[in-house]
């Protein structure tokens, strides 16, 4: 099933997340993670066959595919951007603070 | 784009650059344009606007962007780009209601035509363009002051 391959994509992304100890590495997996989600909502609309749900000049509208969700994901990848761009400027931020991005190493937060 | 500043990346990536940088924007305006005709509008042209003044602060270093679009004109063209949005939107209450198309929407797949939604397209690029850009400004100039304690 195609449903599979974004699952096997959001796993790539969380063991990113939970295993790896530089902070830019988790970045990464973080935004692997919110591709596969995306990757997922746009397959639930596809249909084999179908083309781009574009109106062109002489053009009927038939096996299009579904642009719901591909609305749906446009909206989703803007706010993907702005909640990465606030990620990388702590990270920054942190990096100034600490002058490393291992996250064994930055331990004033601890109780 | 002075020839003999050091800042920045080797003269192939700057002559490729400046070669490049003005068809990238040209290109970004070309997609907002046709944004209610063809696949794009207002998002993905503002997307590829602010991408040719981050090009350009990538090869040349960052004083020579700042030069031509500098932080506080960033910030005018973001505000500008919301208000000139809700004007749009407000306007239409005077046919009616919110976001009423008052212009003559002329005939389908020509470029004149949708009414308000390419001035819609227009707003929204100056908000996206200048708001990417303002955002990379924002983590280039992030200050360096503390040294690190640990």
């Amino acid at each position: 099933m195609l449903y599979f391959l974004c699952l096997v994509l959001f796993s790539i992304g969380l063991y990113c997340i939970l295993v790896k100890r530089n902070l830019i590495k988790i970045i990464i997996g973080l935004v692997i993670v919110e591709y596969a989600v995306n990757l997922m909502l746009v397959l639930f609309g596809y249909r084999f066959g179908g083309r781009a749900p574009i109106l062109a000049q002489d053009q009927t509208i038939e096996n299009m595919v579904d642009p719901l969700p591909q609305a749906l994901v446009l909206t989703s990848i803007v706010i993907g951007l702005a909640t990465t761009a606030l990620i990388v400027a702590i990270a920054v931020r942190i990096y100034d603070k600490y002058r490393t991005f291992d996250i064994t190493k930055i331990r004033r937060l601890r109780g | 784009m002075s020839k003999n500043n050091n800042k920045g990346m080797t003269l192939i990536v700057k002559t490729i650059t400046r070669l490049t940088v003005g068809l990238i924007l040209l290109y970004g305006i070309y997609i907002v344009l046709h944004g209610h005709l063809t696949p794009g509008g207002g998002f993905a042209g503002g997307v590829i606007i602010a991408l040719s003044f981050i090009h350009l602060m990538l090869a040349f270093g960052k004083d020579v962007a700042l030069k031509k679009v500098s932080e506080p004109i960033a910030d005018l063209f973001e505000s500008i780009g919301a208000v000139l949005f809700l004007s749009i939107a407000l306007i239409g209450f005077v046919g009616g209601y919110f976001f009423l198309n008052f212009i003559d929407k002329g005939t389908a797949f020509k470029l004149f035509s949708a009414g308000t939604i390419p001035l819609c397209n227009i707003a929204i690029s100056f908000k996206v363009g200048a708001g990417l850009f303002a955002i990379f400004v924002a983590l280039v100039l992030l200050k360096t002051d503390s040294k690190g304690e640990e």
